[in-house]
């Protein structure tokens, strides 16, 4: 696998004060990989080193092989999506003027940005006659996001950078808006490097995870390595921090993750499973099993593992306090 | 509210040309100061420290009385247009700037951070992005400076760049209502007219915007282009002062020397400013000739000490030679007239009383009614010296000028004071007594030149010797009270004293 973006010895400091010593981290082609810690520790500072708009103090950064700084910044931002937390769309232009900012200045033809824009709409779900010439201002929270990400992909390119783009978002756009970037992954398969507080959502995106305290890298695993073996008590206190506040909201997905899936088949009459996505909570899962034996949970309809009402109820006794 | 109507049917050339000037310096202003404030405002957007230090200084511009700024602007530039269009562009400076500068540094950080971040240039941002969203509030400052210029361009007409000042300044002069209220309500509905314009500009499409942006300038420069034109033979301007009898002189002049010379095109700038203003418009050459008064040159543009008790003979021969020696200038001929200080009573009283000369006031002391203007009965060169000189034992009462015209004629007083060729003398029937022991400073009228400007021109000069001891007081109220009262123009007014004394041959 060919690697996209390298920190290597990076330093950064604020005002004489370090704050990143010495970070170092390869991220492959092709992944997600989410960046995920406390306020204050680093990640979006990181974040913002991969596209120069916080320059680094020592050490350097390596994009698809070439160090960063030797790039003319302007082509080397074109080639780099961004999303921000404030959304930030530019309230003076239409939808579409706002898709097109990154394509027109590269010099796409007219003609071929507005069948993107309209392709790219309707992908998100928004019907382009409706939608093309609106303002932001005419625009809920969760649409104006749909149109940053879009703002961020139209001119396809091989990085993504998202800055905790749906922290001040509604729950339910929240998650709508994750999926949308897991298809959107799957469908362009280009790098995202995905800044995130929320261990949840870090859990659900990620391919990979970086878990970042005071500028350093403490931890980068898979989110079922993380889970199950977090090498110090932050990154398992950070863990357990991100739990439901109510134990009936924890997701199914959740459980399998930190407890372990049967991974048999359970040989019983398959009328006895009852097939749960892993965005599901606990509540349904309870509700299931009164008229089932087990679970089955599934990721885009692919099974992921089996839980029967002994892991759950093992996961609630060793996880969550309750309360 | 008649006679609103009928002053306005009968100035409504005058106002047509004021309100073109008026328009033409505010636009001119606006424009420069836009040209000024805006980009620089852009410049420090990113530089604070500058921009705190810019924001004082345009706000320490901004108090300046305008009066004092122009004042200050006529040693440095001169008179006319000029001084009063920097003076306009810097009061519009600081909302011009003021709402540039925090339109663009009010805008949100996140947004200034996505434009970089998706690679746009200085420039591509400035245009696409930060200008827009601060284009409501830069309009805002534009439209608060356009307003702020309207109203403080009438002031131009004290420095002689014309505009509806003027009607302000002769409806103050003359005591008419009627006039100053038309320059005042033409000025506020250019305010409000522009103002609703630029607004439209904001909303207007690009392109209605582009066109109608044009056709202004087009107007305006046709304008311009038009005045080049019709100035293209030298010409000779002659100004006046403000009021009727300057503005007849000039007319006088004009007629005379177009006579004399037919190659010669004479511009007139009537009602042009106060003494001050006048001399120095001379001095930098954008006025050739004014009449002005010989008391006036003593008392304020030469230097020297002012012997007392001369005659008007004496006067003028002081005042000729101070100007020759030092501002190397020509003062031709004095007319007859002395519109100087003067005592009036009516004709009646002065045939009842036999009156001639203000030494026979004494005879009639203990019936004297005198009703005087405030600043006559204070001045030592006004009643105190009066009664000193001529050993007259009298109170006056204080009042203001226009009323002591209406007493008088209502008989509640019997003595006023006058400057000699009041339209009110003719006006109300009233008698100029003698000055017999040359009390008053001699204020005889005659045209004022540069002395390279006489040696240039001397068909001009034979010209203007022609009126030499011409016009008496009588004439000179004579015409006052027929532009004042009657309204008639002051050339036709001119014309006629002209041809009636074979000055001029009849049918120009």
């Amino acid at each position: 696998m060919t690697t996209a973006i390298e920190f290597q010895h990076v330093q950064k400091d604020f005002n004489g004060q370090t704050v990143i010593p010495d970070l170092n981290l390869t991220i492959d082609q092709g992944e997600l990989f989410v960046l995920v810690g406390t306020s204050g520790s680093g990640k979006t500072t990181s974040l913002k080193m991969i596209n120069c708009l916080e320059p680094l103090t020592a050490g350097k950064i390596l994009v698809n092989g070439t160090d960063t700084t030797t790039i003319p910044v302007r082509s080397l931002r074109w080639q780099m999506g961004y999303v921000l937390q404030q959304i930030a769309l530019f309230p003076t232009m239409t939808v579409a003027q706002n898709i097109a900012v990154i394509p027109e200045m590269k010099g796409t033809a007219k003609k071929e940005i507005n069948q993107t824009i309209d392709e790219l709409l309707a992908e998100v779900g928004l019907d382009p006659k409706e939608y093309r010439d609106r303002m932001p201002s005419e625009l809920s929270g969760g649409e104006q996001q749909r149109i940053g990400i879009l703002r961020a992909i139209a001119a396809q390119p091989d990085i993504v950078l998202m800055d905790e783009p749906f922290s001040a978002l509604d729950p339910i756009s929240r998650q709508q808006l994750q999926d949308l970037v897991l298809r959107l992954h799957a469908r362009y398969h280009n790098t995202i490097v995905f800044v995130t507080h929320d261990m949840n959502e870090a859990l659900k995106l990620g391919d990979r995870i970086g878990v970042m305290q005071h500028g350093q890298l403490i931890q980068v695993d898979t989110p079922a390595a993380l889970a199950q073996h977090p090498v110090n008590d932050f990154v398992r206190n950070f863990f357990g921090a991100s739990r439901a506040k109510n134990v009936y909201d924890v997701y199914v997905g959740r459980v399998g993750l930190i407890q372990g899936y049967l991974t048999e088949k359970p040989s019983v009459a398959s009328g006895r499973i009852q097939s749960l996505d892993v965005q599901a909570t606990l509540r349904t899962a309870f509700t299931a099993l009164t008229d089932h034996d087990y679970v089955a949970v599934t990721e885009e309809n692919r099974v992921v593992g089996y839980l029967d009402s002994q892991r759950i109820v093992a996961y609630l006794s060793q996880h969550e306090e309750v309360s | 509210m008649q006679t609103l109507i009928q002053t306005f049917i009968d100035r409504r050339g005058d106002l047509l040309t004021a309100l073109w000037q008026h328009l033409g310096i505010s636009l001119a202003s606006l424009v420069i100061a836009m040209v000024i404030a805006i980009p620089l405002a852009i410049w420090v957007v990113r530089r604070p420290r500058w921009a705190e230090g810019l924001l004082q200084l345009t706000s320490v511009l901004q108090t300046i009385p305008s009066l004092a700024l122009l004042g200050l602007l006529i040693p440095l530039v001169g008179i006319g247009t000029v001084p009063a269009v920097i003076a306009l562009v810097i009061y519009a400076l600081l909302p011009i700037f003021q709402n540039t500068y925090l339109g663009i540094s009010e805008i949100d950080a996140s947004i200034e951070e996505a434009a970089d971040a998706f690679g746009m240039s200085r420039m591509r941002k400035l245009f696409k992005v930060e200008l827009p969203i601060a284009l409501p509030q830069i309009i805002a400052g534009i439209r608060t400076a356009l307003v702020l210029i309207i109203g403080t361009a009438t002031l131009a007409a004290l420095i002689g760049a014309g505009g509806l000042g003027t009607f302000i300044m002769l409806g103050i002069d003359r005591n008419d209502t009627s006039l100053l209220l038309i320059g005042a309500i033409s000025s506020a509905l250019l305010a409000i007219l522009l103002s609703a314009l630029v607004r439209w500009f904001q909303t207007a499409k690009p392109r209605h915007a582009l066109i109608v942006f044009v056709g202004i300038l087009a107007l305006l420069g046709g304008g311009g282009a038009y005045s080049v034109y019709a100035n293209r033979v030298e010409t000779i301007t002659i100004a006046g002062k403000l009021g009727s009898e300057p503005e007849i002189l000039i007319n006088m002049y004009k007629q005379l020397i177009e006579a004399e010379d037919e190659h010669v095109h004479v511009t007139l700038k009537p009602n042009f400013g106060k003494t001050t203003f006048l001399f120095s418009a001379l001095k930098n050459n954008q006025v050739d000739i004014y009449p002005e008064f010989t008391g006036s040159v003593l008392e304020t543009l030469g230097k020297g000490n002012n012997p007392a008790g001369q005659t008007a003979n004496q006067t003028y021969q002081l005042a000729k030679q101070r100007l020759a020696k030092q501002e190397q200038m020509t003062y031709l001929k004095p007319m007859q007239y002395n519109n100087t200080y003067a005592l009036a009573v009516t004709k009646k009283f002065q045939q009842e009383h036999h009156l001639k000369t203000i030494s026979d006031l004494t005879q009639v002391e203990s019936i004297l009614k005198p009703g005087m203007t405030l600043e006559f009965i204070d001045r030592n060169d006004g009643l105190k010296g009066i009664k000193k000189t001529y050993g007259l034992d009298v109170t006056a009462k204080s009042m203001e000028p226009a009323l002591r015209y209406e007493a008088i004629s209502k008989g509640k007083i019997n003595l006023v004071d006058a400057y000699a060729t009041d339209s009110e003398l003719r006006q109300y029937h009233l008698a100029l007594l003698k000055d017999n022991k040359h009390f008053f400073p001699t204020y005889q009228g005659a045209p004022l030149m540069k002395t390279s400007f006489a040696n240039k021109h001397p068909k001009v000069v034979k010209a203007l010797n022609k009126l030499a001891g011409k016009i008496s007081e009588t004439d000179m109220q004579e015409m006052n009270y027929e532009v004042n009262v009657k309204k008639q123009s002051a050339s036709t007014v001119a014309h006629r004293y002209l041809v009636k004394h074979g000055l001029l041959k009849e049918g120009r």
